[in-house]
């Protein structure tokens, strides 16, 4: 049950309904009660709408910016590697992966004696040990695990930010 | 001087490289930040540091702003968790909106002051001073209502309640001020409103 402060309160803030706004002017203007009442609480609301927000102190906005700066300056440099990078090279390995499989496929002569669950003896893999050697694999491998750990970093910071926020 | 380019105009800078935007968006919004730090850390160097960290914090996830609501009340919820985490980590109970012994020791030292100063004193100097006399919760919902300028459904958004609660929550607040204010000034708040 609403009493009336609480219904004046809504009536000075506008978030009463029509009937109640109707109901509410009826009543200040024939109750002294509700009139009085109205009034000291206008009175208030206008006091409090007056409200000045403090000064913070002069160097405050100086501050935050040299905070944000020195921030950016301990950032580590991989933090700073440009997308594109990421995205060309992510680019270069779906295209590999697919010529490569449009290649196998290629070399398969599918026909319906052949779709019986066998591996179809004329299927050839390309003979990659013509391509790759150790040294390239092992490079490939370690650029793998590089590329892995960044994108780790970069999944725990973004959980980090949101964490604060 | 301030920049006269919207707070979205300002963010899409920022994003840019622009660190001078960002700047810019501090100087507009910093006075209010630090109004709110201060009703939840009821002194100045406290407020500053929670407002220094919301900015920053603001800044780090500036591109995470989904911009569904308006920049300063995206601004404002920062500011209300890191409010939060601060009065935590001091061990200042907010959770009970009514336990109010917290404060007893800012009441008494209210009711030390001379009354017959209130005509030397400003209106504004009393109310600031009843609401320094609230609960957090209480003065925060003032302030974002009055000085912020918010409404009921972006100050639920701030603070991450229902309209409707905010609304209950507004009233109890408004009356909580008007008993500090009678409270503090007895007779001369008649005159005050």
């Amino acid at each position: 049950m609403n009493t009336i402060e609480e219904k004046l309160w809504n009536y000075i803030d506008g978030t009463c309904s029509d009937e109640e706004r109707k109901a509410i002017n009826i009543l200040i203007a024939q109750d002294e009660v509700y009139r009085r009442k109205y009034e000291e609480l206008l009175a208030l609301n206008q006091e409090f709408s007056k409200m000045e927000p403090d000064e913070p102190p002069m160097a405050f906005t100086y501050n935050v910016m040299e905070a944000i700066r020195a921030e950016h300056a301990q950032q580590p440099l991989k933090a700073g590697i440009n997308k594109r990078v990421i995205k060309s090279i992510s680019g270069f390995f779906i295209v590999s992966i697919a010529l490569l499989l449009i290649y196998m496929l290629s070399t398969v002569h599918l026909t319906p004696v052949n779709i019986s669950g066998h591996i179809p003896d004329n299927l050839r893999l390309p003979d990659i040990k013509n391509y790759l050697s150790k040294p390239m694999l092992e490079g490939f491998l370690f650029f793998d695990i590089v590329l892995g750990l960044f994108l780790f970093d970069a999944w725990l910071r973004r959980k980090d930010v949101l964490k604060q926020v | 001087m301030q920049s006269k380019l919207s707070d979205i105009e300002l963010i899409d800078q920022t994003l840019a490289g622009n660190q001078a935007a960002y700047a810019d968006l501090v100087k507009r919004h910093q006075r209010f930040v630090f109004t709110l730090a201060l009703r939840f850390a009821k002194n100045r160097e406290d407020a500053e540091e929670i407002a220094q960290d919301c900015f920053i914090k603001a800044y780090r996830s500036l591109s995470v702003f989904q911009r569904q609501s308006k920049f300063s009340t995206w601004l404002y919820s920062i500011v209300y968790t890191t409010a939060m985490t601060f009065l935590r980590k001091k061990r200042v109970d907010t959770d009970s909106i009514d336990d109010e012994n917290t404060y007893i020791q800012l009441e008494n030292s209210s009711l030390a002051h001379d009354i017959n100063s209130a005509e030397n004193k400003s209106r504004s100097y009393y109310l600031n001073q009843a609401i320094t006399q609230l609960l957090p919760d209480d003065a925060a919902i003032i302030t974002l209502f009055y000085m912020g300028e918010q409404s009921l459904d972006e100050i639920g958004k701030t603070l991450g309640i229902e309209p409707n609660t905010v609304k209950v929550k507004l009233f109890r607040a408004r009356q909580r001020l008007k008993e500090k204010l009678e409270h503090n000034l007895k007779h001369e708040v008649k005159e005050l409103i």
